[in-house]
């Protein structure tokens, strides 16, 4: 009776559920195969780094770095990457219990019961380390100001939220049971429910389906942590730094239609995949809208009239985010002429 | 200072075997230059009859008229000097101040804004003057949200006067009065307010609570009180903490839109839009010139279907507040969801402008 009421689809859940839980694999796997396969592998995914998969700081054993008369070095031992920083008289090490980021980034480690930022970050374009990002105009006074930023509560219940799964409940830390990355429930609240009621026989209340947003709400959602319009602008964070907070960017964007979902992030961006950097793979989103003729015959939005491919290599360029020595690519799609500043 | 009608006549007895405007207009000044008010402010005006094309004459007639507590005269010869220059921030910010006096609080705080819009050759001392008033307008018409940070220049540079404190005191309980508005029985009351919200705004914490504690055991049943609580507890303390207090305020104050719109905003922002809904759906019902509680419905009903509904209590908000960045951007992003692309970007573009404005302006 149950299978007839669920449906095929989940009278397979019903039976691979308990053997995928039984195995300790992702349990959401039994049904949406290939999301829970590639997504814990992407930069969402990971979010966060423990000390015994920090693969960026295995790979560079030792990593030192010099800045106002400080000197830093993070060195692994022991399954631990110890970060030290010296004055040439004295020094501090601590253990870094957080790296946030996946390609560049930045530690955090805890000092007398309180988190700090570190000083230096990982930056592959540096191939090492560097100041991080927003403490560039820091001048430390002593060893513990050297070694990195007291952050507020507030701020690591921030970082927290975007960067791992139940890391953060109900605007407070709850680091023991934080587990890195975005897992289902962080993107899909009432998929655990689902899954529970799956596994019950029950019918089960299904998500809401984040496609059907249309490319305003899609923003929004993406914004809660890649930045909404609105918080960019209740930051006030004007110029090339807006850069890296795409959902401001391409609202900005003269073709940004709120009601199309062609121009949302989800049109362009796979959430459960690696970021695509071949430039020529975002042409068909373009032309989706550029194609010149729609089928009935009728003109669509302008095509372009210099090439139909690798379209976001003019229309959307590469920007560099001051201090934090990498380069985005810029989501306010436009057509760029000679001379033209940073469009805010 | 009130000038006898019978001595406006004689000074126009006087001055009208003068026919020629340069005449008049020497007399005028010679008037003026000799402090003889009553009979400049006649000259002025008869000059005027024959060239009120003359700038000038508007401009000292006005001023004449202003110091001189003839706020009526002196709105007109304002507004008929803002026609001929409308670059004179001064004559914007004279116009204003001559409305703020006879009752047109609207024209006045649009008057006033522009002037310091304008911004180039206001005196510092008129700045202040400007600026003053209009953060009375702003508490007069109800734009209580606009008006509180519009106070914290003053304070921050130590201004501190009965005037200024019952000013902040009003903003504080959300009473849309004027300082010389108050009711004798409530001036204790809105002192006390006004001083508490002083010692928040000048940040001395350690007297701040005890003052709001001090100002809920002497007035808990004052309507405004709980709420101004409550936005303290907001700046620092869990959401919840403030909601207790609102529903207290609810208690004294049933109808208070405000509070309710401000709960029913809370829980939105706490993801919970749908228990919220009925909340700012009453709000809206008792206070319709509640700017928040106009944006909160229109906030909820922007996450439905219902957009068209949506749009128009955002856009209520907005012409209640426009200058209020929050309203802009709800508003922009309905429009933006419901197709009208075009009203979304300029909505984009007010928000950014204000955001802006609000980076560089006021007073400093």
């Amino acid at each position: 009776m149950v299978r007839s009421s669920l449906g095929k689809a989940a009278a397979t859940c019903l039976v691979l559920l308990p053997a995928a839980f039984a195995a300790g694999e992702n349990p959401c796997a039994t049904c949406h195969r290939e999301e829970a396969r590639s997504q814990p592998h992407t930069a969402m995914g990971i979010g966060i780094q423990l000390p015994a998969d920090q693969t960026v700081l295995k790979e560079h054993p030792r990593l030192t770095f010099e800045s106002n008369g400080y000197n830093y070095a993070i060195e692994r031992k022991d399954g631990l990457s110890m970060y030290t920083v010296s004055d040439g008289v004295g020094s501090l090490a601590l253990p870094i219990r957080y790296a946030f980021g996946v390609s560049a980034q930045t530690f955090v480690f805890e000092y007398k019961d309180h988190f700090y930022e570190s000083l230096v970050s990982y930056y592959p374009s540096a191939n090492g380390l560097a100041i991080t990002m927003g403490s560039e105009r820091l001048l430390p006074h002593n060893l513990v100001e050297a070694m990195g930023r007291e952050t507020s509560g507030e701020e690591m219940v921030s970082c927290f939220g975007c960067h791992s799964s139940g890391g953060v409940s109900q605007g407070t830390l709850t680091l023991e049971s934080m587990k890195p990355g975005l897992d289902c429930e962080h993107c899909h609240p009432g998929a655990n429910t689902h899954l529970e009621a799956v596994s019950q026989g029950k019918p089960p209340a299904a998500p809401s389906k984040l496609g059907v947003m249309s490319a305003e709400d899609t923003s929004k959602f993406c914004g809660a942590c890649h930045r909404t319009w609105d918080a960019v602008v209740r930051m006030r964070t004007w110029g090339e730094l807006n850069v890296r907070f795409q959902p401001y960017r391409l609202a900005n964007s003269k073709c940004f239609l709120g009601n199309d979902r062609r121009i949302s992030c989800t049109a362009c961006h796979n959430p459960h995949a690696d970021l695509v950097r071949d430039e020529a793979s975002y042409d068909r989103n373009c032309l989706a809208c550029h194609a010149g003729t729609s089928s009935a015959g009728t003109a669509l939005q302008k095509s372009c009239p210099v090439s139909d491919r690798k379209c976001v290599s003019c229309h959307m360029p590469k920007v560099e985010l001051p201090g934090s020595h990498s380069v985005f690519t810029d989501h306010q799609i436009r057509i760029i002429r000679a001379g033209d500043r940073y469009p805010n | 200072m009130k000038i006898p009608a019978r001595l406006l006549v004689f000074s126009i007895a006087l001055i009208a075997r003068a026919d020629t405007f340069t005449d008049l207009a020497a007399q005028a000044t010679a008037a003026r230059e000799t402090n003889n008010i009553p009979r400049a402010i006649a000259l002025y005006q008869k000059a005027l009859e024959i060239k009120p094309a003359w700038a000038e004459g508007w401009w000292f007639l006005g001023t004449l008229c202003y110091d001189s507590d003839q706020y009526q005269i002196g709105g007109h010869a304002f507004s008929e000097f803002v026609k001929l220059d409308e670059k004179v921030a001064m004559g914007w910010g004279f116009l204003g101040l001559c409305e703020f006096e006879t009752g047109e609080r609207e024209h006045a705080l649009e008057h006033i804004r522009r002037g310091l819009e304008i911004g180039t050759g206001i005196e510092p001392a008129i700045e202040q003057v400007l600026r003053f008033h209009e953060v009375l307008l702003l508490t007069r018409l109800g734009l209580f949200d606009q008006a509180m940070p519009r106070f914290m220049p003053f304070v921050r540079r130590g201004v501190k006067n009965q005037t200024l404190v019952a000013g902040i005191g009003l903003t504080a309980l959300r009473l849309a009065l004027l300082p010389n508005e108050v009711p004798d029985g409530q001036q204790a009351l809105i002192a006390a307010a006004g001083q508490t919200a002083y010692l928040w705004m000048v940040g001395d914490d350690s007297k701040t609570e005890p003052a709001f504690k001090a100002l809920l055991d002497h007035y808990p049943k004052a309507p405004g009180v709980r709420y101004f609580y409550a936005t303290y507890l907001l700046s620092f303390r869990p959401a919840e903490e403030a909601v207790v207090e609102l529903k207290h305020e609810l208690e004294v104050n049933p109808r208070s839109a405000d509070a309710r719109a401000t709960i029913a905003l809370l829980m939105v922002r706490a993801g919970a839009s749908s228990a919220a809904f009925p909340l700012a759906r009453q709000a809206v019902q008792d206070g319709p010139q509640s700017p928040i509680a106009q944006y909160t419905y229109g906030l909820i009903l922007a996450g439905t279907p219902d957009l068209r509904q949506a749009i128009e209590h955002l856009e209520a908000a907005e012409r209640l507040d426009p200058a209020s960045i929050e309203y802009h951007m709800g508003l922009a992003s309905a429009y933006s969801n419901a197709g009208r692309h075009e009203d979304a970007r300029r909505e984009r573009r007010r928000s950014i402008a204000l955001a802006r404005e609000s980076d560089s302006s006021g007073p400093k």
